[in-house]
């Protein structure tokens, strides 16, 4: 089931850049469908792949570690280095975290787009029990709790949410709660990507809603001041929840994220106009 | 025939620290054992495993506190042997979940329950 989530956007004449996507903790490629599409309009072939425990029954996520994420998405990197003359690393959430972990390693990482960065979870949907929670993670409870998955879901636009808690009901690919060992791993992979942050050295746009409702703008402020990016750029959404991709403004999003990689690419379209990008640091 | 006047006198004569280790201990032992006994069958019953998991912790900070509660007042005391076993059950908890992995969920709660029940006979020792 976790192989058909996966999404090739291939364009049919031989294209020299490629993106690489990566999906949210417990999510499925399936909330990158459209961010890959506009990606794949814009000129860039598009991939996107379940990660290592998603996609699948519930179980699964409960027996992986953050090492075959990391595993995973460095092979699928490395391929397509072999493929493409440029390659962009893009994740929202802990697809984020994972392309910041990947860009840490390998520096001919051209550029990334790191949307909802999750290295902390301190949203305001965190539950008031959270002090609880290194003692529910560094314990055998971390095999016994999940988070569950409430209101609002992520996202500001209540049509969509909706549909999502629909959906949920319906148990499709996203999972409806966090299971702690989840958490515990993903905040395994935060503590060795935090660590090795001043390695980034790939041009980088952050994108973080004012309103996470999973992870404050702390953590994107984090990545912003840590760094090793001599190009940088934080824009702070005004209008959106944690999924950035799909709420409000997820055509903005989509919108600054062609512009960003144009800017930084060999082989941008001819009507593109770079000089229209800043490059300085902006933001905080 | 169990002269009940002598157990609470005995009880009203233990530090409050003593009592409330031994009463933690008794309240996870068993709730590890439930845990173990409902995880596979309602794994699906998320908010059950939240309550259930948020009550247990809970109990573990209290579990916590009582035995830096009683190995401090010993210490004072002057009493260092005693001040110095109970630490050693504030890291067994983490030291269980470091190792544990989901595929052996059971033994690892198992190994939980274990070092429980040893700091549980450690506490009624003292009596």
């Amino acid at each position: 089931m976790g192989q058909s989530l996966d999404f090739e956007f291939i364009h049919e004449d031989k294209c020299k850049r490629a993106v690489l996507l990566f999906h949210g903790m417990t999510g499925s490629p399936f909330e990158m469908k459209k961010m890959g599409k506009a990606l794949y309009d814009a000129d860039f072939d598009v991939f996107c792949y379940c990660l290592p425990g998603h996609g699948t029954s519930p179980i699964n996520i409960k027996t992986v570690r953050w090492e075959d994420w990391y595993t995973d998405s460095t092979y699928h990197y490395r391929e397509l280095t072999q493929k493409y003359d440029e390659v962009y690393l893009g994740g929202l959430c802990m697809g984020a975290v994972l392309a910041l972990a990947i860009a840490a390693e390998y520096r001919e990482v051209r550029g990334i787009i790191s949307l909802s960065t999750t290295l902390f979870l301190d949203g305001w949907t965190i539950p008031w029990y959270n002090f609880l929670m290194p003692i529910g993670v560094h314990t055998i409870l971390r095999y016994y709790y999940s988070f569950p998955e409430r209101e609002p879901y992520g996202l500001k636009n209540e049509a969509l949410r909706k549909k999502i808690a629909a959906l949920q009901k319906r148990n499709t690919e996203a999972l409806d709660n966090y299971p702690m060992s989840c958490i515990y791993e993903l905040l395994k992979l935060s503590k060795y990507t935090q660590k090795n942050m001043f390695k980034v050295k790939a041009p980088i746009l952050l994108m973080h809603a004012k309103e996470d409702d999973l992870t404050s703008p702390k953590s994107a402020e984090f990545v912003y001041k840590n760094t090793g990016s001599s190009i940088r750029k934080y824009i702070r959404l005004e209008d959106s929840y944690h999924l950035v991709v799909m709420d409000n403004e997820r055509d903005f999003v989509f919108e600054k994220s062609i512009e960003f990689l144009n800017s930084l690419s060999n082989f941008a379209p001819q009507n593109y106009n770079s000089a229209s990008i800043i490059f300085e640091s902006e933001g905080l | 025939m169990i002269d009940t006047s002598q157990i609470y006198s005995i009880i009203h004569q233990l530090p409050v620290s003593l009592i409330s280790i031994i009463v933690t201990n008794v309240l996870l032992i068993l709730g590890f054992i439930l845990g173990k006994l409902l995880l596979y069958k309602y794994e699906n019953a998320i908010k059950l495993f939240a309550y259930f998991s948020v009550v247990i912790s809970i109990l573990f900070v209290l579990y916590f506190v009582s035995i830096l509660w009683f190995s401090i007042s010993n210490l004072y005391l002057g009493n260092a042997v005693y001040a110095a076993i109970f630490p050693i059950f504030l890291f067994l908890p983490f030291i269980t979940g470091h190792f544990a992995s989901y595929e052996k969920v059971h033994f690892y709660t198992n190994i939980q329950i274990l070092t429980l029940i040893i700091s549980l006979l450690l506490a009624l020792s003292f009596i």
